[in-house]
């Protein structure tokens, strides 16, 4: 049986630029009075997120105390979790073998795949299955999305790519499959469209989602009058299409079966992109709760930054762009101004938690019932080294986790050891992942 | 014959030094070597025969080659040394051998090897050399018969997808705000095209249904709001081309409108820190403008105390009837007397950042609208023209009438003949959208069939149809629709018309001079400014001009006036020499370009007055001319705060010279070894760099280039001074000639046109087919332009080569 929670009456979500705050979560909170009845499933509700920061960061400023196996002082990047510090943890001392050698494509596309990227910039590139998909297949299958792929960078960068590799392992995060690269949405627009339709009257909605699935099925019928015109070679490449028909006619059998159950009143939809980016970068956290909050995807990503992101941080006094200040040189000033960067994108991730947090759900709030990994597929990225990455679990995994503490590998210890250990905290029935030689659990389990 | 290239000091671009590679042993093994293919050449008969190099080009390799490439040191991991020997041996092994030596080729045709400290040939050894070798090769290729496949499927990018709707249904939508954005390979966006994702399929099916209720201007009872907003960082100072002269700021919208009816209009006004209204000095008049004819208009004035900034442009808003189809909305200030306000830090020529440069007048910050508000009854349009060229008068005919409209419809959106089967599915939404009265919901049953050829495979797919009969990995010519769409989306970025269509039924496309004919039409068409707008957009980096922000206190004077304008100063010289047919080496060297008052007032250009573009001849002293003196390209391979010789070296190598730098070695080396002072500067930093031996390799082709530049800075403003010290822009090509100032690399770059035009048409043939390109088409690219040469390279005899050429012609089957 499917179940979605209910969404509070109206919500705000504005992309109107400076002069609207965000007032969305805040007046959205006390509405919630739902949850209380779903609040058995609440609790074995079980979500998956990552959170990508591009290009590492400096690790001086980043790495807790060896000797303390609990979060004390934060370091000053860490800083802006102090408030939520008991849900999260700080893992030390994991590495990706699988980025080698050290880019920037490779960073991002062995970051959630664990798998070394065929080097090739045409359409045979190759990677590995990506540990969010890998959960969405079991958590997305009674969800209207299985997944969200979010992203903040909207155009497409010329000679940005590192050379030899296709551009999909530099943006594209999530892989749904070794061949297939999913693409990321950073138009908060779309995205809300994506989670909640076009809006109208449950009986509107209703009848353009039926509209919708009958065009699917001509498509798909269609589809299959083509896989008679064509070669047995090509006959895999249509059946990977009508998977991808199938599993967007599954999305409107769901939505449809919402739109009864639970008719979304007038939602004041977003309707640009804001200027600033941590705007920006706050109503994609925002829409990512909205969706954790409806139950209408158990499984996102989002990456913060593309690698090689030229991008400056004018709102944080960051005049320089980014990449280039991560090859600082050990340049002591430029790495203040790269960690001040780092320390930027890890407030953005703090303040969605500190939202999960007083966000009411069941017994508990929604950050108890969500996992998020936050980090990088770079360590120092002067170096391009792919050791000694900085990540972050925060989260409690309906109580799996206990949070507060540094857990520090002494050897060099594979990232996918964590993503399996994530996935068989969220439920998966799963052996190994990538490059993985082991799992965390006594690690990750309750004190 | 030129004087060999100068020795240029600190560019010493072998890591190790010259005496290391001519000890004894390797002398000895040198002259073994040089024994041993001669004598294994056997007689072979024929073909085979054909493949061998020529004595020439191996006793070159032996001379000026091996005491670096041999077995033992394998300098760049390139072993020439056991290669002559196989080569000498069988063609097949050479095929094996191919591209290697067509990565020698280019090092010898662009004089990066030998490097310029070694023993160097003479200018007539090289070109015996290089013409022994490039005939090998050729005949390596013909023989070979390999033109490359492009993927059986590929989907529309998402520019090419809106301007299928454009020529389709005569409606301009802006795809951007539909579909995501398409990821790049070899850079471009049309090759890595295969993926049809679920989040893409969902997108599609959406997009049809807004698109086909635009095209046949449904009545629908929902109110759409739109929301368009002026960046922040442009200056409403002044005219903006296209509305009215005595205005300022502001901007022109050119929407359409499916509904005729009244639409709100609602203008909010740019805001500063404080939430206050910016440049609320006086009294101000904003106008409202349709096609320029104005409609309405209202007073601003500062408000009486600071808490009434809130509303204080609430009033700026209007109710208008508005047509139906392309309309041109203008919002924009009357202009006021160009008087200077008073304030403490004047002058400086921006008026947006806030405190410090106040604006001077108010500024549109955004421009709703919303509507349609009792709408009328839908009028002409021209989307409604094109699509109902034919209604039904009774229910009879209605069926009939509706078949004749899809067909016609959906032969240009698949690109081809129309079956009966293909207008199953269509009359089929037709008929269940029309329900009982075909004539009176004959509207709604064409606009249900067009939601389902707007998401058919056959539309969004490009689908490479080859042969029954045929087997893997045979050669077979693409059939004349293919051929016709590979045209139309080679040069307009979107489907064939009616006339490329008809042409390629009766085959007569594939008559040479009909072919010809043909592409001189496609070209001439407005429509070919897609290789404006797709094409050199992207091979230019003109699109990463919206990402980039230079320091605002470095840079005080970039605005998003500056960004457009750069922009546009490129694509229209860009523009010209398409229009014109001229030569592309003008591309590099030319004394004529684009400007407006902005962008002249940047390069210190005088007598250049207002927004509109004209063509101004160039003087040597104004320092421009060609493409890499325009600042655009200057300002993309910058970065915020400096320059960045590694990124504009790196452009010239990649784009200009064809020769891409590898990616950097998997041993960086660790820079805590080597921190460099913070107080050197870019060329002192860089020197430093290229010390460290691992980092030379790459780093002495891309630093000297962009040293030559460095007398433009990093928003492309010319700069023989920096910091009270002269500019020192000797720099050089990988050649290892000097270049002290920009026209000095322009020269050398030129000096050798063929380069140039062969890394270009590279470039527009990965375009055109969709593919990276490799060293099988080489080949075909020389080909190209040989004959073009007689041309002295106009543009149009690269692109008929490009189609003539095996690659775009011919498929090899999958």
């Amino acid at each position: 049986m499917i179940t979605r929670k209910s969404l509070p009456r109206r919500t705000f979500l504005k992309g109107l630029g400076a002069c609207v705050s965000m007032p969305l979560l805040d007046a959205m909170i006390p509405a919630m009075t739902a949850a209380s009845e779903t609040a058995a499933s609440a609790e074995k509700l079980r979500r998956l997120g990552y959170v990508y920061m591009p290009m590492g960061c400096d690790m001086s400023r980043w790495a807790p105390d060896p000797d303390s196996q609990m979060l004390g002082d934060l370091p000053p990047i860490l800083k802006p979790l102090e408030s939520v510090q008991d849900s999260i943890n700080i893992l030390s001392g994991m590495e990706l073998q699988k980025a080698y050698p050290g880019s920037h494509a490779t960073s991002n596309s062995a970051f959630l795949s664990a798998a070394r990227a065929k080097v090739t910039e045409s359409n045979d590139y190759y990677l590995g299955i990506t540990a969010d998909q890998v959960a969405a297949k079991t958590l997305g299958q009674n969800t209207q999305l299985p997944s969200l792929e979010l992203s903040m960078d909207l155009l497409s960068l010329a000679g940005q790519c590192d050379n030899g590799y296709a551009c999909v392992y530099q943006n594209c995060l999530s892989w749904s499959s070794p061949t297939t690269p999913l693409p990321a949405e950073a138009h908060p627009a779309l995205v809300f469209e994506n989670l909640f339709g076009s809006g109208g009257t449950v009986a509107q909605r209703q009848a353009a989602l039926k509209k919708r699935a009958s065009l699917l099925d001509s498509v798909s019928e269609e589809m299959q009058r083509l896989k008679r015109e064509i070669g047995p070679a090509d006959r895999i490449r249509v059946s990977d299409y009508l998977d991808s028909i199938r599993e967007v006619e599954r999305r409107i059998q769901v939505a449809a079966m919402n739109a009864t159950e639970n008719p979304l009143p007038d939602l004041d939809r977003p309707t640009g992109v804001p200027d600033s980016y941590a705007e920006h970068a706050a109503l994609m956290f925002d829409l990512q709760l909205l969706a954790l909050q409806g139950d209408i995807t158990r499984v996102i990503s989002f990456q913060l930054a593309r690698e090689t992101s030229n991008r400056t941080y004018p709102e944080i006094g960051i005049s320089d762009a980014h990449h280039p200040l991560t090859h600082h040189g050990n340049n002591p000033e430029k790495i203040a101004k790269m960690a001040k960067i780092n320390q930027f994108h890890v407030s953005l991730f703090a303040d969605f938690l500190k939202k999960l947090k007083a966000t009411p759900e069941g017994n508990g709030n929604l950050l108890d019932h969500s996992l998020y990994l936050y980090g990088s597929g770079m360590g120092n990225p002067n170096l391009h080294d792919h050791t000694d990455l900085p990540i972050i679990v925060a989260g409690g995994a309906a109580g799996n986790i206990a949070g507060g503490r540094h857990i520090r590998f002494d050897k060099p210890t594979p990232l996918a050891n964590l993503h399996l250990t994530l996935l068989q905290k969220a439920g998966l029935d799963l052996e190994s992942f990538g490059d993985s030689n082991g799992t965390m659990d006594s690690l990750l389990n309750s004190v | 014959m030129p004087s060999p290239p100068e020795h240029l000091p600190g560019f010493n671009r072998q890591s190790l030094p010259v005496s290391n590679c001519l000890n004894i042993s390797t002398m000895l093994r040198m002259m073994s070597c040089i024994i041993i293919p001669l004598l294994c050449i056997s007689p072979i008969q024929g073909d085979e025969a054909s493949l061998l190099m020529k004595k020439s080009s191996q006793q070159f390799v032996q001379e000026y080659c091996i005491d670096c490439h041999n077995s033992d040191t394998q300098e760049g991991h390139l072993d020439l040394e056991t290669l002559p020997a196989q080569l000498a041996s069988d063609s097949q092994s050479f095929r094996a051998s191919w591209e290697t030596w067509e990565h020698v080729l280019k090092r010898l045709e662009t004089r990066q090897m030998p490097p310029p400290d070694a023993n160097l040939p003479t200018e007539s050894e090289y070109v015996t050399a290089i013409g022994d070798l490039q005939s090998t090769l050729d005949r390596t290729a013909e023989q070979a018969d390999q033109p490359g496949a492009v993927p059986t499927f590929r989907r529309l990018t998402r520019t090419e997808y809106q301007n299928a709707i454009r020529d389709l249904l005569h409606l301009q939508i802006d795809a951007s705000a539909l579909l995501p954005k398409d990821e790049a390979s070899f850079g471009f966006d049309n090759i890595t095209v295969t993926q049809l994702t679920p989040t893409l399929l969902n997108r599609y099916v959406k997009s049809a249904e807004i698109i086909s209720r635009l095209a046949v201007s449904a009545s629908s009872t929902e109110v759409v709001s739109q929301t368009v907003r002026i960046p922040p960082d442009q200056t409403q100072a002044q005219h903006v081309q296209g509305l009215p002269l005595g205005t300022r700021g502001g901007l022109l919208i050119d929407q359409y409108f499916a509904v005729p009816g009244q639409y709100d209009i609602s203008v909010r006004l740019m805001r500063d820190r404080n939430e206050e209204i910016e440049g609320m000095t006086g009294e101000h008049e904003l106008r409202m403008l349709l096609n320029r004819k104005s409609l309405a208009s209202f007073k601003i004035q500062r408000p009486k105390n600071p808490s009434q900034h809130l509303t204080a442009d609430q009033h700026l808003k209007a109710r208008i009837q508005i047509p139906a189809g392309q309309q041109k909305l203008g919002i924009t200030f009357v202009a006021k007397s160009n008087s200077v306000i008073e304030n403490r830090r004047q002058p400086l020529n921006v008026q947006f950042n806030h405190h410090r440069h106040r604006r001077q007048g108010p500024a549109v910050y955004s421009v709703s609208i919303v509507g349609p508000y009792a709408a009328d009854a839908p009028t002409a349009t021209a989307s409604r023209r094109k699509i109902f060229s034919d209604r039904p008068m009774h229910q009879e005919q209605a069926v009939a009438t509706a078949t004749r409209i899809l067909r016609r419809i959906t032969r240009i959106a698949y690109r081809r003949p129309v079956t009966d089967e293909d207008l199953k599915v269509p009359l089929e939404f037709f008929q269940q959208a029309a329900g009982t009265n075909l004539v009176k919901r004959f509207e709604a049953g064409i606009q249900a069939a067009l939601e389902s050829i707007l998401v058919n495979p056959n539309f969004l797919l490009r689908i490479q149809r080859q042969p029954t009969d045929i087997t893997s990995g045979s050669v077979y010519p693409v059939d004349p629709f293919e051929l016709a769409s590979r045209l139309s989306f080679f040069l307009w970025s979107s489907l064939p018309d009616d006339e490329l269509l008809s042409l390629a039924e009766s085959k007569q496309l594939l008559n040479p001079a009909v072919l010809e004919s043909q592409i001189q039409r496609l070209m001439q068409d407005d429509r070919s400014a897609a290789l404006v707008t797709n094409f050199a957009r992207q091979w230019l980096y003109l699109n990463n001009l919206k990402s980039v922000s230079p320091d605002a206190r470095l840079f005080p004077d970039f605005d998003q006036n500056l960004r457009t304008a750069m922009r546009k100063e490129t694509e229209l010289f860009f523009q010209d020499i398409l229009q014109n047919d001229l030569s592309i080496t003008t591309l590099l060297k030319s004394d004529y370009t684009f400007l407006n008052e902005r962008l002249a007032r940047h390069y210190e250009i005088p007598h250049i007055q207002g927004s509109r573009f004209r063509k101004v001849a160039l003087d040597p002293k104004h320092q421009r001319g060609g493409l890499l003196r325009h600042a655009s390209l200057l300002t993309v391979t910058s970065y915020a705060t400096r320059t960045s010789p590694v990124l504009r070296g790196n452009w010239v190598l990649k784009n200009i010279l064809g020769t891409p730098p590898p990616p950097p070695p998997e041993d960086v080396p660790d820079l805590k070894d080597n921190t460099v002072d913070a107080t050197l500067s870019v060329r002192e930093r860089l020197n430093e760099h290229r010390a460290n031996p691992a980092c030379a390799s790459c780093h002495n082709l891309m630093d000297p280039i962009g040293f030559s530049l460095e007398g433009y800075d990093a928003v492309g403003r010319f700069r023989p001074f920096q910091e009270g010290r002269q500019i020192d822009m000797s720099g050089g090509l990988p050649s290892g000639q000097i270049c002290n100032s920009v026209a000095d690399l322009e020269d050398g770059l030129l000096d050798r046109p063929e380069i140039f035009v062969a890394a270009f048409t590279e470039k527009l043939m990965t375009y055109a087919l969709g593919r990276g390109t490799t060293f099988k088409d080489r080949s075909a690219v020389r080909q190209i332009v040989a004959d073009a040469s007689a041309s002295d390279f106009q543009l149009s005899q690269i692109v008929l080569g490009i189609v003539n050429s095996k690659p775009f012609r011919m498929r090899t089957a999958e």
